[in-house]
C-alpha cells in the first residue's frame, strides 16, 4: 500500500525479528536433516546445535579427540570400558569424560540417501500429484458454484442450507469414520483413490465458506447490469464473478492442495496397497512406533515441505493480488 | 412466489446441486448412522444395541473426565481463537505493504502451517523446555525470572498450547492478505482527505472491510478449535497428561472410539461437541448481521 | 447462454479426459500380476510393524511367495499410530485383510469383542502350532474361552539394564547390577546428579521409558486381576498396594521430613523427562546417560548396537522384593491373526503354516529366523533355546528369565487399553500426591471393574 510506504522502517523491523520466530521450525528441520543421529539432541542445560557438524576423521577413518589439550586419535573401547587413545605417537587408557570428541562443520548427507532408500519417491510423488490435481480441480469448479449460489442468489431456504452445510464440518471424523468407510466399501471404492478423490468434486464446506465471504464482496451493481443486458445467471458467475475472484479461487486452490499434500489418515484408510501411499504415509510410516531414526525423518520432511515452500513462493502474488475495483465505485 | 423469486429459487438450487449431491451421497448416511450409534451400545464389530439415552446419561452424570475434556477444550477455545484472529490480522497488516522481499516474508509466515507437525512439535518441545528450552532461557535472561515448568505443569500446559497455536496461523493470515487485498485504494484516500490517521484509517477503513474475512476466520477458529486433536496427540503422546491437563474433548473422543472401542459412547459424545460448536457458530452468524459489512450490499 | 454452457460441457470433458489419462494404473507390482496370471490366490497380510521390523517380514514373505506357486501374499505396513482406525474400519466395512500381525494385549482385547476367527481347528492340526509347541504363558494370551484367535510369532521379556560407566563414575563397581529392591533404592540415589539447574542424570525412576506400574506389580507378587471372578482385585492385594507405595517413594512428599535419598522433586524430573529424545534413537534417555538404570527388553540388543555402539551397559534380572518368589514378566507377544471376514482362509492357513515350520531343507522355520532377525524371543522354547539365541550373553540374560523364572503377563480381558490407560492415570496421581496409593488403587478397580462388567454384558447380548 503505498500509503504505508513512509512508515515501513519500524514495521520492517518487526518484520525481521518475527520472521525469527516463524523460520526456526524449518531451520531446525534443515539442519537436522543434515546432522548425524549422535549430534542432534544436545546435552542436558545445552541449546541445540543449528549448525550441523560431524566427527573429525584422521586418514585412517579414526575420530580424532582433544585429550588434556593435544589431539589423538580414538583406537575403541577396550574390555575395560575405556577408550585407547594414541596421542603424541603413544597409547593411553582413558574414560568417554577425560576427553572430547572433535567437530568440524559438516553436513551428512547420509539422511537424504537413507530417506529415499526407505521409500519409493517417484511413486509416492505420483500418487499424491494425482490425489492433490484431481481434488484441487473437484473443489475449485464445485466450490465456486455453490459459494454463488449461497452469496449471490437470494433462494428461499438458502440460509438453512448454508448452516447446514458449516454444521456438517462441526462433527469429529472418528464418528463418521467407521460408517463412511462401510459405505464406501459397499461401493467397492475401498483401495482405489477414488474414496480421497470423490468427495472432492461435490464441494468442501471449508472452501464453500470461504468463497461465500468473498462473493459477498463483489458489487451487485455489476451482476443487475449484466443482467439488464440480458446475461444469464451463470454468464455472470463464469464472466464476472469467476475473473474478480482469481484471489479467493487461488487461495482455495493453495489450501486444498497442502491439505492434500498432507493429509495422512485417508490415504492411510482407504489405500490398501504400498504402492498407491502417498508422501504423507510414507512420512508417516518413518516417524510410526519403529524406527523413528530423527536425522532421515527429518531429511524426509524438508523433501515433503520444500516443494510446496516453492510453490507458495512462486504463487503467493496471485492470491494475495486484490480484484482491483478501484475506479469501479464512487 | 412471485416469477423472480422461482427463478431465483430454480438457479439457487441449480447451482447448490453439487453439494447437495454430496452431501445425499456421502454425508446423509454416515451422519445418521453416527446419530443412530449415539443411542446405542457399539462396538463397531457387532451390530449396535439399542440402549436409550443411557449413553448420555453416563457421559452428564458419571464421568468427570468427560468434563475435565470438555473444561479443557472450552478454555483451550476461548484464549486460542481471539489470540489467532489478532495475530494473523497483525501479521497481515505488516505484510500488505510494498517493502522488498514481501515474497520471503510472506513465505516465512506461512511455514509453520506447512512444516510437518512431526518437524515442528519436536522444536516446540524443545522452546518449551523448563530448564533448558528457549523460552525459559529468555525470561531467566532479559527478565530474571524463572519461568514455570510449560508442557511438564499441570497449571501451564494448556496456555503452551495456546501460545504454540499462535504460531501456527498462517493459513489465516494469507486469508486475510486476500481480504486486505480487496480494499478499495479510493476510500483510504477518501479517509485521508478526511484528516484520518493511521489507527483512524485501520480503524474505519480497514477493520470494516476485513469483517467478511474476520467472520471467516472467527467461525473457522471456532470449528477447528473446538475439534482441537491432532497437536495435543503428538505433542503430550496422546494420553492428555499431566494429571488430564491436556485431556481435550477430542482426545478423549478417539480413545473412546478406537482405543476401549466404546463408538456408541463416542458418537454421543460427538454430537454434544456437535451442539456446542452449532450453538457457538450461530451465536456469531447471528451477530454478525450487525458487525459485518459486505462491500458488495 | 447456451454458449457459456457449451463452453462449461467443454472444459468439464476436457478436465475429466485428463483425469482419465492420468488415473494410475493398478497397484499390483510386477510379481504380484504374474501371480494373478498364474491363477494364485492372492492373500492380504498387515504387519503393525515398520522400518527394519517390517523389512525382515517382508524378505522371508518373498521367500515364500517364491516358494509355491497356489498363494501369494501381500504385505503391507500400517504402523502402529493408526493401527486400530485401519483395522477396526476394515473389519466394520467388510474388507479385512487375510491375516494381521497384532500385539498381544490388542489382541486379546480385539477377540474378545468378536473381532478374529477361532483356529482351534488348524492350529491343533499341527504338531508346530499346537498348545504343547508354545510357552504356556503366551498359549493362554492367545486363546479365551476355550479358543485360540492368534499363531504366536515373537515374544518379549524386560530386564533391568544399567549404564557401567555412570556406576564407575558414581564409585559402584560397574560389573555389579543391584540384587535387591533396597540396593535398587540406594544405587538410584548415588546414581541422580542434581545441580541448581535441575536434575543432570537418574538413577532410576520407575516410570521410564514408559509406564511400568503392571509389571512392577506382578513383581512383588501382586495379582491385578483374577480371571477365575473376572474382575480387578488389585485394591484388595497387599503387594499392589507396596508396589503402588514403591512408586511413589520416588517423588519427594513436601509434607514429610523424611523422605528416603533417592525421592525427587516431581516438578524436577518432569521437566528433565520433557529433555528426553527419541525411544528409537541415539537420543533415547539411557543411550545418551541422562538414565542410569532402565526397564527395557530384549529387543535393545538390537536397538543399542545400533543406536549407540559406545554405550558400555550391562543387563540383569529385575531384583524382586524380600520374600517374593522371582517372577518373569512379558508383554505377551505378537502374533497373527484372522478377521472375522476373511476372504481367503485356506490360503491364509497355508501360509502361517510355512512360516511357522522348519523349512523342508531342515532349516529352523521363518518364524525363528524372523525372531532372529529383529532380535525377539521366539514364542517356543525349543526354538527359544536354539544356539543362536544363547550364544549372545546378554541376550541369553533375557532368554534365560523367561525360561526359569514362572512367567507373569497382563490379563486377557475386552477392556485391555483402557485398563492400561487407568492405571497409567492413577499412577500418576499418585506420584503427584492427588491421591494416596490406597485411593488409586480403590479407583482403578472400581473403573475397569465397571467397565468390564458393562462390556461382558453388552458381548452376552450380542451373542446370537
Amino acid at each position: 500500500m503505498a500509503s504505508n510506504r513512509n512508515r515501513s522502517w519500524p514495521g520492517l523491523i518487526l518484520l525481521v525479528a518475527l520472521s525469527g520466530l516463524f523460520i526456526s521450525p524449518f531451520v531446525w528441520m534443515l539442519s537436522t536433516s543434515l546432522k548425524h543421529e549422535s549430534r542432534i539432541f544436545s546435552r542436558p542445560g545445552e541449546p541445540p546445535q543449528w549448525i550441523p557438524t560431524t566427527e573429525k576423521m584422521d586418514a585412517e577413518g579414526r575420530r580424532l579427540v582433544t585429550y588434556q589439550g593435544q589431539t589423538g586419535a580414538d583406537l575403541g573401547r577396550a574390555d575395560t570400558g575405556r577408550h585407547a587413545l594414541l596421542v603424541d605417537g603413544q597409547e593411553i587408557q582413558a574414560w568417554p569424560e577425560e576427553f572430547e570428541i572433535q567437530q568440524q562443520l559438516g553436513l551428512h548427507w547420509q539422511n537424504y540417501v537413507s530417506a529415499f532408500e526407505m521409500m519409493d519417491f517417484m511413486v509416492n510423488l505420483r500418487n499424491t500429484l494425482f490425489i492433490c490435481f484431481s481434488a484441487v480441480l473437484g473443489t475449485v469448479l464445485s466450490c465456486s458454484l455453490v459459494a454463488y449460489s449461497f452469496a449471490r442468489i437470494p433462494w428461499k431456504g438458502r440460509n438453512a442450507v448454508f448452516v447446514l452445510c458449516l454444521a456438517t464440518m462441526m462433527l469429529p471424523y472418528q464418528v463418521t469414520l467407521i460408517p463412511l468407510f462401510a459405505l464406501y466399501s459397499k461401493l467397492g471404492w475401498v483401495g482405489s483413490f477414488k474414496p480421497l478423490i470423490a468427495p472432492y468434486l461435490f464441494g468442501t464446506p471449508f472452501y464453500i465458506f470461504l468463497l461465500r465471504q468473498f462473493f459477498m464482496g463483489i458489487p451487485q451493481d455489476l451482476s443487475a447490469a449484466a443482467r439488464i443486458d440480458g446475461c444469464s445467471e451463470f454468464g455472470i458467475f463464469a464472466r464476472i464473478v469467476m475473473p474478480l475472484s482469481k484471489a479467493a479461487l487461488a487461495t482455495t486452490a493453495l489450501f486444498m492442495f497442502l491439505f492434500q499434500w498432507g493429509d495422512f489418515l485417508n490415504p492411510l484408510i482407504y489405500l490398501q496397497d504400498s504402492r498407491q501411499y502417498t508422501l504423507a504415509i510414507a512420512l508417516q510410516q518413518f516417524q510410526s512406533q519403529n524406527e523413528s531414526a530423527w536425522g532421515p525423518l527429518m531429511a524426509m520432511s524438508t523433501a515433503i515441505t520444500v516443494p510446496i515452500i516453492a510453490l507458495f513462493f512462486l504463487t503467493q502474488r496471485t492470491f494475495i493480488q486484490g480484484i482491483a475495483l478501484t475506479g469501479l465505485k464512487g | 412466489m412471485t416469477r423472480a423469486e422461482r427463478r431465483n429459487l430454480r438457479n439457487g438450487l441449480l447451482f447448490a446441486s453439487p453439494y447437495l449431491v454430496g452431501f445425499t451421497a456421502f454425508m446423509l448416511y454416515p451422519l445418521a448412522a453416527s446419530i443412530y450409534f449415539s443411542f446405542c451400545e457399539y462396538n463397531v464389530i457387532h451390530a449396535p444395541i439399542r440402549i436409550g439415552l443411557a449413553n448420555f446419561r453416563v457421559l452428564f452424570f458419571d464421568d468427570a473426565r468427560f468434563w475435565r475434556a470438555l473444561y479443557n477444550t472450552c478454555f483451550y477455545t476461548a484464549f486460542s481463537v481471539p489470540l489467532g484472529l489478532g495475530v494473523s490480522i497483525g501479521l497481515a497488516m505488516l505484510l500488505h505493504r510494498k517493502v522488498r522481499g514481501l515474497a520471503v516474508f510472506r513465505t516465512v509466515f506461512f511455514l509453520p502451517s506447512i512444516v510437518p507437525i512431526v518437524a515442528s512439535s519436536v522444536l516446540w518441545l524443545w522452546v518449551l523446555n523448563p530448564d533448558s528450552g528457549l523460552l525459559n532461557g529468555m525470561l531467566r535472561q532479559m527478565l530474571g525470572i524463572d519461568g514455570p515448568g510449560w508442557l511438564a505443569d499441570t497449571s501451564w500446559s494448556k496456555p503452551s498450547l495456546i501460545l504454540m497455536s499462535a504460531w501456527g496461523v498462517g493459513g489465516a493470515m494469507v486469508i486475510f492478505l486476500a481480504g486486505l487485498a480487496d480494499v478499495p485504494q479510493v476510500l483510504y484516500e477518501v479517509a485521508e482527505i478526511d484528516g484520518a490517521g493511521p489507527w483512524g484509517k485501520f480503524r474505519n477503513v480497514t477493520l470494516p472491510m476485513l469483517t467478511p474475512t474476520i467472520l471467516f476466520n472467527l467461525v473457522m477458529g471456532l470449528i477447528t478449535s473446538f475439534q482441537y486433536f491432532t497437536q495435543a496427540y503428538v505433542m503430550t503422546g496422546g494420553k492428555g497428561g499431566p494429571d488430564d491437563s491436556t485431556l481435550f474433548y477430542c482426545l478423549y473422543l478417539y480413545r473412546n472410539s478406537f482405543m476401549y472401542l466404546r463408538m456408541g459412547y463416542a458418537s454421543a459424545m460427538a454430537w454434544l461437541l456437535f451442539a456446542v460448536i452449532l450453538a457457538a457458530t450461530l451465536v456469531v452468524l447471528v451477530s454478525s448481521k450487525r458487525w459485518v459489512y459486505y462491500h458488495g450490499e | 447462454m447456451l454458449k457459456d454452457y457449451a463452453i462449461a460441457v467443454i472444459a468439464l470433458l476436457v478436465c475429466v479426459a485428463l483425469l482419465a489419462v492420468l488415473w494410475p494404473s493398478a497397484p499390483e507390482s510386477p510379481e504380484e500380476r504374474e501371480a494373478l496370471a498364474e491363477g494364485r490366490v492372492v492373500i492380504t497380510y498387515w504387519d503393525r510393524h515398520s522400518g527394519h521390523e517390517h523389512e525382515s517380514r517382508r524378505e522371508l514373505i518373498d521367500e515364500f511367495n517364491r516358494s509355491q506357486d497356489k498363494v501369494y501374499v501381500r504385505a503391507l505396513s500400517i504402523g502402529y499410530n493408526s493401527l486400530m482406525e485401519k483395522l477396526l474400519t476394515s473389519i466394520a466395512g467388510g474388507v479385512p485383510p487375510d491375516i494381521c500381525a497384532l500385539d498381544g494385549t490388542i489382541l486379546a482385547q480385539l477377540a474378545a469383542q468378536g473381532c478374529f476367527l477361532p483356529l482351534d481347528e488348524f492350529m491343533g492340526s499341527d504338531p508346530y502350532l499346537s498348545q504343547d509347541a508354545f510357552f504356556p504363558y503366551i498359549w493362554d494370551a492367545v486363546s479365551q474361552g476355550g479358543h485360540v484367535y492368534g499363531v504366536p510369532t515373537t515374544t518379549d521379556t524386560y530386564c533391568l539394564l544399567w549404564n557401567k560407566d555412570a556406576f564407575r563414575r558414581a564409585g559402584l563397581d560397574p560389573d555389579r547390577p543391584p540384587r535387591s529392591i533396597e540396593e535398587l533404592e540406594s544405587f538410584a540415589a548415588q546414581l541422580t546428579v542434581q545441580d541448581e539447574s535441575g536434575i543432570q542424570q537418574i538413577g532410576f525412576l520407575p516410570w521410564i521409558p514408559w509406564d511400568h506400574s503392571y509389571k512392577l506389580g506382578v513383581i512383588f507378587g501382586g495379582t491385578w486381576y483374577d480371571p477365575e471372578t473376572d474382575r480387578m482385585v488389585c485394591a484388595e492385594d497387599p503387594n499392589i498396594l507396596r508396589s503402588m507405595q514403591w512408586q511413589q517413594s520416588f517423588a519427594i512428599d513436601p509434607d514429610s521430613d523424611a523422605n528416603p535419598r533417592h525421592a525427587l522433586d516431581p516438578q524436577k524430573f518432569m521437566s528433565f523427562q520433557r529433555n528426553f529424545g527419541a525411544y528409537m534413537s541415539a537420543t533415547n534417555p539411557f543411550y545418551t546417560g541422562k538414565v542410569a538404570m532402565i526397564i527395557e527388553g530384549e529387543w535393545q540388543c538390537t536397538f543399542i548396537p545400533k543406536y549407540a555402539p559406545d554405550l558400555n551397559w550391562g543387563v540383569a534380572p529385575f531384583p524382586a522384593p524380600e520374600g517374593v518368589e522371582p517372577v518373569a514378566y512379558s508383554p505377551t507377544c505378537i502374533a497373527d491373526c484372522i478377521p472375522v471376514g476373511c476372504r481367503n482362509e485356506e490360503a491364509a492357513f497355508a501360509f502361517l503354516r510355512w512360516f511357522h515350520r522348519p523349512r523342508p531343507d531342515g532349516r529352523p522355520s521363518p518364524s525363528s529366523d524372523y525372531n532372529f532377525a529383529i532380535h525377539n524371543i521366539p514364542c517356543r522354547p525349543s526354538e527359544a533355546t536354539q544356539a543362536r539365541f544363547t550364544d549372545d550373553p546378554t541376550f541369553r540374560v533375557f532368554v534365560d528369565v523367561l525360561m526359569e523364572r514362572p512367567v507373569a503377563t497382563t490379563p486377557v480381558t475386552p477392556v485391555s487399553q483402557f485398563m492400561g490407560d487407568e492405571i497409567e492415570r492413577y499412577r500418576e496421581k499418585v506420584v503427584l500426591r492427588e491421591l494416596t496409593p490406597e485411593q488409586a488403587l480403590r479407583e482403578v478397580q472400581d473403573t475397569v471393574n465397571a467397565e468390564l462388567r458393562r462390556t461382558r454384558a453388552f458381548l452376552e447380548r450380542t451373542r446370537p
